[in-house]
């Protein structure tokens, strides 16, 4: 070992497809830069495991850089590991120390199943999305960027909801797997911008009627989501979309 | 939850103010609780809201349980809870039924009772040290499941906001503080 390189002990969670049962596998990892990603650590271990004939840790993985919510597991129980406002492919090797066991298991809700290993069917929240999460605009000529006012603070809590990148963290940490965080950030976005209005009320009817059919559970106000969002996205956004969901069921 | 929650909380002010009543005498308890019974329909009224309330706020939460329960079918290996506040939250359902024992054992043995005699019935009651022990555990739990319930009602009904979420933060330590000071209070009266 040297000064700036750690050993790991990894049990990750191995399941060959979603009709399978998995099962926990433990590696052992030496000389691990601390200066590497958490995915990059992975890359290694699975380069070790195809030199040795294994199959490879099965992970999901796009940019790398914690903007496009492709990564995602839960380390030690936390969702994208112990660092606040961090994506897994974020995380650095530096925050753990040398002799480490890691648990390193799959986001896990009824609305996740497990495709293999740490890769998981995140599919319905793209149906949430469907049922509602646009704004419908008709072809022309470009419109001029000014030509819309919006106040700053309005645009700055619609962007604070935009930041949402759809990990599905909030649903893998939430005592009973529920979506709120997500669809009410969605929600949020498209509410409070003018471009939302027309039709405001028929996408929160729909969105949380998409939501309630995928299968994720209720919010009980535990605030696990918050904690873990790697974009720090507020509960404020849940209690928004509560009250577009009242006006639209209510109010029509 | 919330709306039923809300009118439960509602009713407990009531109760807690009638209950106050103790705090002057015995008679004038009596006195209040004849009052009341002195209008039959208001007694109709409201006794028949709110079991009805109850009931609602009751299967609705134990349903929503059900529910949660198989959402997270899978369980983790290992599970790290980041938010301490979070453990009356997820004891709402305990918390939940135990107050509904105490309400099954608090009717029976008082509201249902005879209302002319009831200052002697509570007189009677609380001479047992284990009722009172048993009704200030009850008022604990209560404190605890509305630590959680009343900011959580709020946040239901859409009320959060930078502006007002210190307020609803005190708010929900007083609000359950409050009802156990009040209702804790009267066994001890009896000792």
């Amino acid at each position: 070992m040297t000064k700036n390189s750690i050993d790991l002990t990894l049990k990750i969670w191995r399941q060959e497809n979603s009709r399978k049962t998995g099962v926990f596998e433990t590696y052992r990892l030496k000389d691990i830069s601390t200066d590497m990603s958490f995915l990059e650590m992975l890359d290694v271990l699975n380069e070790k495991l195809t030199r040795e004939g294994r199959d490879p840790v099965a992970f999901d993985h796009d940019c790398r850089e914690g903007i496009c919510g492709t990564c995602g597991a839960v380390i030690n129980g936390v969702a994208h590991g112990p660092e606040p406002e961090t994506t897994l492919c974020q995380l650095h090797m530096r925050h753990f120390e040398n002799g480490d066991t890691l648990v390193i298991e799959p986001f896990r809700s009824r609305a996740f199943p497990v495709k293999k290993d740490l890769i998981i069917d995140r599919s319905s929240l793209d149906r949430i999305i469907q049922a509602g999460g646009y704004v419908s605009v008709n072809t022309g000529g470009t419109p001029d960027g000014n030509a819309t006012p919006i106040p700053s603070a309005t645009a700055e809590l619609a962007m604070d909801a935009a930041a949402c990148i759809g990990c599905g963290a909030c649903v893998a940490s939430c005592p009973n797997g529920a979506a709120m965080l997500f669809t009410g950030a969605k929600i949020s976005q498209l509410s409070l911008l003018p471009q939302g209005q027309p039709e405001r009320k028929e996408r929160a009817m729909a969105m949380v009627t998409a939501m309630d059919k995928e299968g994720f559970g209720n919010c009980i106000n535990a605030k696990e989501c918050e904690a873990v969002c790697p974009k720090g996205i507020s509960i404020r956004n849940i209690a928004r979309m509560n009250r577009e969901f009242v006006k639209a069921s209510f109010l029509g | 939850m919330a709306g039923t929650g809300s009118c439960l909380v509602l009713f407990l002010c009531s109760h807690a103010a009638g209950n106050a009543t103790l705090f002057h005498s015995l008679r004038l308890f009596q006195a209040y609780a004849n009052q009341l019974h002195g209008h039959p329909m208001i007694i109709y009224v409201l006794s028949k809201g709110l079991f009805l309330t109850f009931a609602i706020h009751i299967i609705t939460g134990i349903l929503l349980f059900w529910q949660n329960r198989k959402a997270r079918d899978h369980k983790y290996k290992v599970q790290k809870r980041t938010v301490k506040m979070s453990q009356a939250s997820r004891t709402m359902i305990y918390s939940g039924l135990f107050i509904l024992l105490y309400l099954i054992i608090h009717t029976s043995a008082v509201s249902f009772g005879d209302h002319e005699t009831i200052g002697l019935t509570i007189s009677y009651l609380f001479s047992s040290p284990l009722v009172i022990l048993f009704y200030i555990t009850a008022f604990i739990v209560l404190a605890i499941h509305l630590s959680h319930g009343f900011w959580s009602m709020l946040q239901t009904f859409g009320v959060n906001h930078p502006k007002y979420n210190k307020l609803t933060g005190w708010l929900t330590y007083i609000v359950p503080i409050s009802f156990l000071l009040i209702f804790g209070a009267i066994p001890l009266l009896f000792i």
